[in-house]
């Protein structure tokens, strides 16, 4: 704690808020790439916030974010992040303040409105910055911050991983993975899948260490010493699908179908985790077969000294490890950029749209392409698990809200929608599968409107059957076929 | 996110009663359970082989013999408990065969192979496992016990329940087996 108090008092910065230094307020040094709020760059992550069913504490429906333009500067020696924040947004509600998700950990020293600081209150996870906004318009918000970042408690019992947010590893090396919440544990979010947004990120790292973030580099210069990366993600993103790592990795590019840009971003002590990764190019292939195009213009993946591993938006996050590192677990992580990524869930009650169609696709039917297995076999097996599961966690999309990530919410949805393609027949089932995403493109939807767009596009009425194996207290029996 | 492994999906109590049916004669949930013990089997190997290839060897020679030898699980202590033993014992078979092909190959008859680029002097616990070898010689009543603990770090009391031995006399083989395996470790030169 003393050395955090040092850091910040040598970077100038006091905790009081505004208005009581008397040569005035600084000038925002963030400016956002938008410029003007009144641009319409961003209109694609217009959103439809909401309070979620599951986790309302985290996040808000009253703000829709567009844009966040990040400049994070890590410091090792004292772990102290000094950031500098500025977020476009759509006001949803005629109000008098305006909220985002941050920790407390992180000290603010300075927030403004379109320009003018502003009075604000961080007592809580919440920053409140008071600030009339009128339904409708848009405002740019800029804040600086520092403070060395905690994890947050995530809300599972799963082995692999206790934890969310910003992380730093025993070696030194900063990695996140951040579903359903956490992203706030670093920077100023509305920390929320509802609520997606376009995302501009640059990292100034320490001597030797590089910052990697999700979607494109755009640059890459040495600065004092240090590496400094911009990077952008040019589709909108939710927060739990942001990434960042800042470490000595090593970055080997290859190159998928279509002429797809593929970055690795592996420890540099471990150039032998590179051979592995080479699988991408045809894994990607494999999902474009079944499900379309891939959706972004670029893909990376990195890997983080963690036990588990994320979908993270274009730039897969893996754990080291046999089972992290497995092709099982890349094709699933892979298929979330389309089930996940490309349409992303509301709520978190819907986390099964992510997982119950990534288990489908990967540990079923990838899993039957390339091993003994047939996929009946393989859902067998999970259909004699899958009422235990039920019974022990909640139906999938009404589970124990300490219970997030469990096996209800991946292997009883990849029944159904194995239950599904039986009912409506391999193409019909699949032309659907891949125009849900073309049709819902970069947007978040919920299980009403899938199963009414399921139901309309069939001719069937759908509702029931995704009733009763989504929320019925009992499992659904199925059959192979 | 990466569903959770799939030994997290199965109890203790759910994999010995595959286990059970599995000795039983019932395949289904013999590729049931190697499927969920894979994992922890090739944690177990690289505990013994950490270059990787060669610890997903043993593993696999592992799990045939799993197969193999379900019969003998004698229903007395945990399937996994059990599957332990197999897994270490295969990994240093795999060590023994690994190690006499790197001395029989005639490309670098009169070196010792490099400790980078050979996978089975890759390790940090060969020394150990050379020492066992050794031991086994004389005492191999010690070994079992001793590669239990100081390789696999399983407790006295699984050993104990594993090999059907008292406890005391599981403590006092690992305590001889030290002795004489002491002198033959690196460091002790």
């Amino acid at each position: 704690m003393r050395r955090l108090a040092a850091g910040l008092l040598l970077l100038g910065l006091v905790a009081t808020g505004c208005g009581s230094d008397p040569a005035g307020p600084p000038a925002p040094r963030v400016t956002g790439s938008a410029g003007a709020a009144g641009t319409s760059a961003y209109d694609a992550a217009v959103s439809r916030p909401q309070r979620d069913s599951v986790y309302p504490d985290v996040g808000n429906d009253d703000l829709d974010a567009l844009h966040y333009d990040l400049d994070l500067t890590w410091s090792p020696a004292h772990s102290l992040l000094s950031a500098d924040e500025a977020v476009l947004f759509r006001a949803v509600r005629t109000a008098g303040h305006v909220e985002l998700d941050l920790a407390r950990q992180l000290q603010v020293s300075h927030v403004w409105v379109d320009g003018t600081a502003v009075p604000f209150r961080h007592d809580t996870s919440d920053l409140v910055v008071d600030v009339a906004v009128t339904a409708g318009s848009r405002h740019l918000l800029q804040l600086a911050y520092a403070g060395t970042p905690e994890p947050v408690v995530a809300p599972t019992d799963r082995s692999d991983f206790t934890t969310t947010g910003w992380t730093i590893a025993s070696d030194g090396t900063v990695w996140t993975m951040q579903e359903p919440y956490g992203a706030y544990s670093w920077y100023a979010v509305n920390d929320h899948p509802s609520d997606k947004a376009f995302y501009d990120v640059t990292i100034h790292a320490p001597r030797g260490q590089v910052g990697v973030s999700n979607g494109s580099l755009l640059s890459r210069a040495t600065s004092g010493g240090g590496t400094v990366t911009s990077w952008r993600l040019p589709e909108p993103a939710a927060s739990y699908l942001v990434t960042i790592a800042i470490g000595r990795f090593t970055e080997t590019t290859d190159t998928g179908p279509h002429g797809l840009p593929i970055s690795y971003w592996t420890p540099t002590n471990r150039p032998d985790l590179v051979e592995g990764l080479r699988y991408t190019p045809a894994a990607v292939s494999y999902l474009e077969r079944k499900v379309g195009r891939y959706p972004f213009p670029t893909l990376g993946v990195l890997l983080v000294p963690s036990k588990s591993a994320m979908e993270t938006q274009s730039m897969l996050t893996l754990g080291i490890g046999d089972y992290t590192l497995s092709r099982d677990v890349l094709v699933h992580e892979l298929a979330h950029q389309w089930y996940g990524d490309t349409v992303s869930p509301d709520d978190w009650s819907d986390l099964w749209m992510n997982e119950g169609m990534a288990t489908y696709l990967a540990e079923a039917t990838w899993t039957a392409d390339h091993g003994p297995d047939t996929r009946t076999r393989i859902l067998r097996g999970w259909s004699r698990y899958a009422d235990g599961m039920r019974a022990q966690y909640g139906p999938p999309a009404h589970y124990r809200p300490g219970s997030f990530g469990e096996g209800n919410a991946y292997y009883i949805p990849a029944l159904m929608w194995d239950t599904l393609r039986q009912r409506l027949g391999d193409d019909a089932f699949w032309s659907l599968a891949r125009r849900w995403l073309t049709t819902h493109r970069f947007t978040s939807q919920d299980r009403h409107s899938l199963a009414a767009w399921w139901s309309r596009e069939s001719g069937q009425d759908l509702a029931p059957l995704f009733h009763a194996w989504l929320l019925g207290p009992r499992e659904p029996v199925w059959r192979a076929g | 996110m990466t569903p959770a492994m799939g030994t997290e999906e199965l109890t203790a109590d759910d994999i010995d009663e595959l286990a059970r049916r599995a000795q039983g004669g019932d395949r289904d949930s013999l590729e049931q359970l190697l499927a969920a013990v894979r994992p922890r089997c090739l944690n177990v190997c690289r505990q013994v082989l950490p270059y990787s290839p060669d610890a997903e060897d043993a593993c696999q020679d592992a799990l045939i013999n799993v197969a193999n030898k379900i019969g003998s699980w004698g229903r007395q202590g945990r399937f996994t408990t059990w599957m332990h033993v197999v897994a270490v014992n295969s990994a240093r078979t795999t060590y023994r065969r690994m190690k006499n092909q790197a001395f029989s190959s005639d490309v670098l008859p009169l070196e010792k192979p490099d400790p980078r680029t050979t996978s089975v002097i890759a390790g940090t616990r060969l020394d150990l496992l050379e020492a066992m070898e050794t031991i086994e010689r004389d005492h191999p009543q010690f070994v079992e016990p001793l590669v239990l603990r100081d390789v696999y770090g399983m407790s006295y009391d699984d050993i104990a329940t594993q090999l059907g031995l008292p406890l005391g006399t599981v403590k006092a083989q690992i305590h001889h087996g030290r002795k004489l395996a002491r002198p033959l470790l690196r460091g002790n030169d």
